[in-house]
């Protein structure tokens, strides 16, 4: 973060399953709409396959898979979100994406204990917008865990 | 731009302008050496001359060959350069520093012209440009050094009736045009020489490109006879493009009439209306046919000059001058290719690899099902010798794509001198290993990264002269760029003597930037890591030079995506050096093209030993192993599909890719083979998508990842899957 004492970062908002989610857009590369992805054979089941990115060739990752919601259809609205974070570049699959907006670090809980299902490890938080609850991802920890699950031989 | 001949014959044009594009980059590479030559004679009273006449003519030509496909903006600005060359060379005025920054700002606006219509992008405006040049010429002497206008009378045609009638001009596309002043005096000085000035119009045809009599190669035909005033292209009056020249030579009219099979026509020039200027068009669509004019115009000249008082009376034959030996003398011994061009023979050596590897197996199948006749062996000897002279006329097309890394160095010495310059260091570039071959592919590649490391060199590595005295280093920095081959890796190394990197300051901005964690001190790899990070920059605020670059982080992309290496020295107060290893082939490889289970996969073909064509009732099934037999042995086949899970077809037969040999021999069991072809490989770096098998990516140029096979990887997850 180039300024420490900021209050508010700016952040990218996206549908999955119908809940709004948060990354810091400072972690965002940029975003696509999803055309071809090449599968990869014997990759975690939540990697959908890999993409070109300006010559590098990025896992796509699909976030309902990886939250264990079921999988849909692409649509005009599905969004490749490209994230760098832990020196790696990677692609989130979302059903859409489009907001962009600043979140007051002070609005930002950490996620209730209580929270169920996968996606509860992958939060760094809960920020509450007018109305609307929005899941901060800890996006290290969303393309981290996938080094520890062996390759299904 | 005007559009004057686009559309009307593409293919034609579409092959020019290649041809125009590889030229003009020639003719710039000559102009920058020149340029960068020149530097040592500003405030001097007098430029080197031979340095002048080589700048001279390659802005010549880049002007005379712009005018021929219509790059207008290209034609003015070194037209304008011309002019200023021109008092250069006479002695009417001195070089200043200032000058040659016009010059060399000059060259960089036709270098983004000729760019930006290469790339079909709009081009830069060149008013300003155009504002300064005309400026230097102007500061020359009072009096132009064309003072032409008027000694130039129409000596030749008043008095002979022309032999061809002079025509409108054809279309508005080459609206009348008449001569410039400098054409004149080029024009008027020819035939104070005893030249005669000709109108040669060449019609391309494909029969005629056939035979490599094209535009360009008429184009250097006249230019060693004698001087091209002129060109332009022209739209006929079929629709068709033409291309008209004026020139002037001694040689005797038979030499070109001689050329009416190379669809060329021409006639002898003269000046129609001498006063009436306006209405002087191009006499040219009604030439006749070479053959046909033969007679009159050799005539001419000494029918004419009894009129006028001029030594252009000499009949041309007489006068042998000088400039059409020497032009001569230049035989050419490179060719020039067009990338394009060797791809796709490559790619039809690809297609000979697959035939014959048919061959081979019709012969092999023949064997299997009749008794060996002296002439199936004498078949087979022939396939042999097609398999090694095969593999040699591969190799041999490989290495016509290696080109010395030379030209790109010299590249750097320009933009050094002009970093430095903005940046008021005084720098020197050594240059060293530049016969280093490398791809053709790899150099245009690495073009802008070098170009990056080495502006960066100078702007943040070397310190200004009086920090540098202070120091106790020579005022002048020192960037040194080497290049060298080791084994299958060709290495790339810019290193200043400057400043060094500060590690700690580069480290404390990298934390507030967040890029790392922790208080550690940066090593080398570490730094490394953080300035290429994207939109890390070490300097507060952007300054010129970085903030055109292309950045540390394309640098380093680019350099893993050839498939190569990037590492930093750097040392406080000694400089800094950037090593870049790339691997000599390695990143562009022949691949068999396979499908299986409906993906698209390449296997480098180095890795192939054999691609066999297996029904399934060739195939027995051993508990878990399935086994083919081949040539007198079992082979295990590897089905590819099972293997990774896809979709298994059913199908009449199958191919397998034999891989390894010996024992660990196998077959790799593929759906089609779609052919042979060169890929790029691209690493995959990611942990999420490193699995076994695959050995990296690329792409066939449909922007979609294919996965390149590991044919060892795939024998091992065979071998570990069956167990």
């Amino acid at each position: 973060m180039p300024d420490p004492v900021a209050r508010s970062e700016p952040y990218i908002l996206f549908e999955l399953a119908g809940t709004s989610y948060g990354i810091p857009s400072r972690v965002v590369q940029q975003m696509e709409m999803v055309e071809h992805i090449t599968p990869v054979p014997n990759a975690p089941p939540f990697v959908e396959g890999v993409v070109f990115l300006r010559g590098q060739v990025i896992p796509a990752i699909n976030l309902r898979e990886r939250f264990g919601f079921p999988k849909a259809p692409y649509n005009l609205r599905t969004r490749l979100i490209v994230v760098r974070a832990a020196g790696r570049t990677v692609g989130f699959i979302v059903d859409s994406a489009r907001e962009f907006v600043p979140i007051s670090t002070e609005t930002i809980q950490p996620p209730p204990e209580g929270i169920a299902g996968l996606s509860g490890h992958y939060l760094a938080g809960i920020a509450t917008l007018g109305q609307r609850l929005v899941l901060i991802l800890d996006v290290e920890a969303v393309i981290g865990q996938g080094e520890a699950i062996p390759t299904p031989i | 731009m005007d559009n004057a001949i686009g559309g009307a014959e593409e293919p034609f044009l579409a092959e020019f302008l290649d041809d125009y594009f590889a030229e003009c980059e020639e003719h710039l590479v000559t102009i920058r050496r020149g340029l960068l030559a020149l530097e040592s004679f500003v405030d001097k009273p007098r430029v080197d001359q031979s340095l002048l006449e080589e700048l001279f003519r390659a802005f010549h030509s880049l002007k005379g060959m712009s005018g021929m496909v219509g790059v207008r903006s290209a034609e003015q600005l070194a037209h304008q350069v011309e002019s200023y060359m021109r008092l250069l060379r006479t002695g009417k005025t001195a070089l200043s520093a200032a000058a040659l920054d016009t010059l060399v700002e000059a060259t960089k606006l036709l270098e983004q012209i000729i760019a930006a219509r290469r790339h079909n992008k709009p081009e830069p405006a060149i008013a300003e440009g155009m504002a300064r040049l005309t400026a230097l010429a102007d500061a020359g002497p009072p009096a132009p050094a064309v003072p032409a206008l008027t000694d130039f009378g129409p000596p030749v045609p008043a008095v002979s009736a022309p032999p061809v009638t002079p025509l409108p001009a054809p279309t508005p596309a080459s609206a009348p045009i008449a001569l410039t002043p400098e054409e004149r005096s080029q024009l008027s000085a020819a035939l104070a020489r005893g030249e005669q000035a000709w109108w040669v119009e060449f019609t391309p045809a494909p029969a005629l490109a056939q035979r490599g009599v094209n535009v360009n190669e008429i184009r250097s035909r006249l230019q060693r006879l004698g001087e091209l005033i002129r060109a332009t292209p022209n739209i006929t009056l079929q629709g068709g493009i033409s291309f008209i020249f004026l020139f002037t030579s001694a040689a005797p009219e038979a030499t070109f009439a001689a050329w009416a099979n190379d669809g060329v026509r021409y006639s002898a020039y003269h000046e129609a209306e001498p006063v009436g200027t306006a209405a002087h068009g191009m006499p040219m669509p009604a030439i006749e046919p070479a053959v046909v004019s033969s007679e009159k115009p050799a005539s001419e000249p000494t029918v004419a000059s009894p009129t006028a008082a001029e030594p252009a009376a000499a009949p041309p034959t007489a006068v042998k001058p000088a400039r059409s030996a020497e032009t001569i003398a230049q035989p050419a011994i490179v060719v020039r290719v067009d990338l394009a061009r060797l791809d796709s023979l490559m790619q039809m050596v690809g297609e000979l690899v697959i035939s014959r590897a048919r061959l081979e197996d019709a012969l092999r199948r023949m064997a299997a099902t009749t008794t060996l006749t002296p002439q199936w062996h004498a078949l087979q000897e022939i396939n042999l010798a097609m398999e090694r002279q095969i593999r040699d006329l591969r190799e041999g097309v490989m290495r016509l794509r290696l080109v010395p890394i030379g030209e790109a160095f010299e590249r750097m010495q320009f933009a050094v001198r002009d970093v430095a310059r903005e940046n008021g260091k005084s720098v020197t570039l050594t240059l060293s290993g530049q016969t280093t071959e490398i791809d053709k592919y790899v150099v245009e590649r690495m073009l802008d990264p070098l170009l990056h490391l080495v502006r960066n060199a100078v702007s943040h590595g070397i310190e200004a002269p009086a920090e540098r005295t202070a120091a106790g280093k020579p005022a002048q920095g020192r960037i040194a760029l080497r290049a060298a081959t080791a084994g299958d890796a060709v290495i790339i190394e810019v290193e200043d003597d400057g400043r060094g990197m500060d590690s700690a300051r580069i480290g404390q901005q990298a934390r507030a930037a967040g890029l790392i964690s922790g208080d550690a001190e940066l090593d080398m790899a570490g730094l490394l890591d953080v300035i290429c990070a994207p939109g890390f920059s070490t300097r507060a605020e952007a300054d010129l030079t970085s903030g055109r670059g292309i950045g540390m982080a394309v640098v380093r992309s680019t350099v893993l995506e050839l498939g190569g290496s990037l590492s930093l020295w750097t040392e406080p107060g000694r400089g800094s050096r950037f090593t870049i290893e790339l691997p000599l082939t390695l990143a562009i490889v022949d691949a068999l093209i396979v499908s299986a289970g409906g993906q698209t996969f390449a296997m480098p073909q180095p890795s192939v030993r054999e691609v066999i064509e297996v029904k399934p009732s060739e195939v027995t099934v051993l508990e878990r192993n399935e086994l083919v037999a081949h040539r007198g042995s079992v082979l295990p086949v590897v089905r590819l599909a099972r293997l990774f899970g896809l979709p298994e077809e059913d199908a009449q037969s199958f191919n397998l890719l034999i891989v390894g040999s010996g024992l660990n021999a196998v077959g790799i069991a593929v759906g089609r083979v779609h052919g042979l072809r060169e890929i790029v490989v691209r690493a995959i770096a990611d942990p999420l998508v490193r699995v076994p098998g695959i050995a990296g990516a690329t792409e066939l140029g449909d922007g979609q990842v294919v996965l390149i096979l590991d044919a060892a990887g795939l024998a091992r997850l065979h071998r570990e899957r069956i167990r």
